[in-house]
């Protein structure tokens, strides 16, 4: 049971501030979530709207995820968006009322990654529902004013929200460095292989093929976009004609590779349908270790990038929303208020997968 | 022993005052033979190159082993060596650059020129390439050789026909230093200190690596590492229960992030070992070539933003070379422990010394 009792913060009168607390395997309850004081650079968001991520599944079912263990009762959650309440002394930024999307992990600003600009490998990261941090799957929370991106008016709460998600797959295709001349493949049509898709196409990726196991994901990426569609097995005997199919489909040379997934089966398949020179980008995190035919692929110089997070990613995502070169509202397949039987019933959705592909709260 | 017939035709086997161009020829597995090599006619844009020097490389000595390199067989007998360097014999009628007596390197690969890669400067990965001692294009462990000019690179007074031949393996940590942006600001591990683990560390301290770590199994390749300029050695094992504790040494003597680590062997052990030690962010470039399918830590490596680098070969390589041994930032001559000279007997005792490894780091034949 985690801190109770009434927000500390209650000089305005309001209702006391619930979350939902991950309390034990599979058990999530909504109970008082007390809010820091505000900070001079802080500001207090009324949260709108909160997506479920694959992590915060797996934090449900397992307590852990990487190596990131859940000791304590924590908050969920960390795909949101909200409406600014108040704001600390110092912020000039922001006024009460703006609607903002909120980036989740506060970074140190000190140690050699964030003076470098690659925060989002600081050691000291304070992110969203990573242990022992907590959420913001909540009525309300404090954040600093320099992670709350303004929305553009004809941005919803829920496009913020989807914000987070989507810059993943911005992060990959920046780090990856799509562009006009690069002809991409995608492996999984999940949530994570569907922002990727929809980010290549907005840096202006030619070409497409996504490959996944399940036909329905597949036809969901197909309505999104993708040039060309590959159903494709998860038996590793089967990865040279997948090769050869999916060179088909492409009709030319695969310049990056995304592998969305993070199997043996997905990243042999991503090493060996790749170009000579290119690039696979590992965003998914099947397995840990690997068994992979590495040397052939570097000894064609195809070299593989690693995807951690995101860094300095809102502002371009928003502007993708505001000019309608991404639409990511098709990928809100579910949604549910914030009532005790409504998230347990909104993770099960989740978890199941299947047609679920992103679930969405409204607060 | 094997003779070959020759096609004498379109072919010269015999220069005009009657020499018989010789060549090493590899004739079957551990089979090598001094015969023969008809040369082909010269064209506009080609040199002559009577070969003064040529090393021995890790992949000669694989089809010295076994008749095969990679995914390549060799079914018919081939001319093998690809480090060389020589003196220029004869000009193609449109050769402008080169002048008869000039000492040249000879950079091996003739690419097509007319593919995306090649007309993207990628041309080491050019599928049409033309090598030197691999995939049935014949080697230059010659006498003599047809070579295009634009492929040859003339030596400068004070470098050597030796260090020109040695140009190649260098090639090889400068193009890995260059895919790996070597500079300043990079720490170095690099894992395996045969002669390509001590070409990068050359290569690494020439782009101005301010500290390199090497680690290997063998004591005497550590030693040789250190005289060379390695700030650091660590003995490690081949068994993967060590590693963990290994790592940990191998931060502690590099007492700062690993932010390049350089895998010139290729194995699990060196490659898990390697994205295990570098720093978030940084880069492992894997070089060695020994296992083609690999058991590895690469999610927890990629979760960090740690990236493999491929290397195959090199690109636009041999200009930086010679300036780097020119002006002496590099000293590539002690990597050359053994030489021969180019006699059937010779031949046999220069290849079996080379398979052995251990003390041997670069033989050397001198024509």
């Amino acid at each position: 049971m985690g801190k109770g009792g009434m927000s500390i913060d209650g000089d305005h009168g309001e209702e006391q501030n619930m979350a939902a607390w991950l309390v034990a395997i599979n058990t999530l309850k909504i109970q008082p979530f007390n809010l820091p004081p505000l900070g001079p650079h802080d500001v207090r968001v009324r949260m709108k709207a909160v997506g479920i991520c694959g992590s915060d599944v797996h934090y449900l079912k397992t307590l852990r995820c990487a190596h990131f263990v859940v000791e304590e009762p924590m908050v969920i959650g960390h795909e949101c968006a909200g409406i600014i309440e108040e704001v600390g002394s110092e912020v000039k930024t922001l006024v009460p009322g703006d609607r903002v999307a909120i980036e989740p992990g506060i970074s140190c600003w000190r140690c050699d990654h964030c003076k470098q600009g690659r925060y989002n490998l600081c050691p000291d990261m304070k992110f969203f529902a990573t242990p022992p941090v907590h959420g913001s799957l909540a009525n309300r929370i404090v954040h600093p004013a320099d992670l709350c991106f303004k929305l553009p008016d004809n941005v919803s709460l829920e496009e913020g929200a989807m914000c987070e998600p989507l810059s993943v797959g911005v992060h990959a295709c920046r780090r990856a460095e799509i562009g006009p001349e690069t002809n991409v493949l995608i492996m999984g049509a999940g949530p994570i292989g569907l922002v990727t898709m929809l980010a290549a196409r907005a840096f202006g990726a030619p070409r497409i093929v996504i490959v996944d196991v399940d036909d329905h994901r597949l036809s969901v990426a197909k309505s999104l976009g993708a040039d060309d569609i590959v159903k494709v097995s998860t038996n590793t005997q089967d990865v040279p004609g997948e090769v050869e199919q999916i060179h088909k489909a492409m009709g030319a040379d695969v310049d990056v590779t995304f592998d969305c997934a993070g199997f043996n089966k997905t990243m042999t398949t991503a090493l060996s349908a790749t170009k000579p020179g290119g690039k696979v980008c590992l965003v998914g995190m099947g397995h840990s270790e690997m068994t992979v035919p590495l040397t052939p692929a570097a000894a064609r110089e195809v070299d593989v990038i690693g995807i951690f997070r995101y860094k300095n990613t809102w502002p371009l995502c928003l502007e993708f929303l505001r000019s309608g070169k991404i639409d990511v509202k098709p990928l809100i397949t579910h949604r549910y208020g914030f009532s005790q039987k409504e998230v347990e019933e909104a993770f099960e959705t989740s978890a199941a997968g299947g047609n679920a592909i992103k679930v969405m709260f409204n607060l | 022993m094997i003779m070959m017939k020759m096609k004498m035709n379109t072919e010269m086997s015999q220069s005009e005052d009657g020499e018989i161009n010789m060549a090493a020829w590899i004739l079957g597995v551990k089979n090598l033979s001094i015969q023969p090599y008809p040369l082909p006619s010269l064209g506009p844009h080609d040199v002559k190159i009577r070969i003064k020097a040529v090393g021995i490389c890790g992949s000669d000595v694989h089809y010295y082993k076994t008749m095969r390199c990679a995914n390549f067989i060799a079914n018919k007998p081939m001319v093998l060596g690809h480090e060389c360097a020589g003196i220029i014999q004869e000009l193609g009628t449109q050769v402008q650059s080169l002048s008869v007596g000039d000492r040249v390197a000879l950079e091996p690969g003739i690419s097509c020129q007319s593919c995306s890669f090649c007309k993207g400067g990628r041309y080491n990965l050019c599928r049409g390439m033309k090598f030197f001692g691999s995939a049935s294009t014949h080697g230059s462990l010659a006498n003599m050789v047809v070579h295009p000019a634009n492929l040859c690179f003339k030596l400068p007074d004070n470098v050597s026909l030796e260090e020109g031949a040695m140009i190649e393996p260098l090639s090889v940590g400068v193009h890995a230093c260059r895919r790996a942006n070597i500079g300043p600001d990079t720490n170095v591990l690099i894992i395996g200190a045969g002669p390509i683990g001590l070409v990068v560390s050359l290569a690494a301290r020439a782009f101005g690596s301010p500290r390199i770590v090497m680690v290997d199994v063998d004591n005497t390749r550590l030693s040789i590492a250190k005289d060379l300029g390695a700030d650091e050695t660590i003995l490690v094992s081949t068994s993967i229960q060590d590693m963990e504790n290994e790592v940990v040494q191998i931060q502690n003597a590099m007492g700062c992030k690993i932010d390049v680590s350089f895998d010139c062997v290729g194995y699990n052990k060196t490659m898990s070992t390697a994205l295990n030690a570098t720093t978030s962010g940084g880069k492992v470039c894997l070089i060695g070539l020994a296992q083609t399918e690999m058991t590895l830590p690469l999610t927890p490596a990629a979760a960090r933003e740690v990236d493999v680098i491929g290397i195959f070969r090199y690109k636009n390589t041999w200009p930086l070379c010679i300036e780097l041994l020119r002006t002496g930032k590099i000293d590539i001559k002690a990597l050359i422990s053994h030489r021969f000279g180019f006699s059937q007997k010779e031949l046999e005792e220069a290849f079996e010394t080379s398979a052995q490894g251990g003390t041997a780091i670069k033989i050397m034949f001198n024509l």
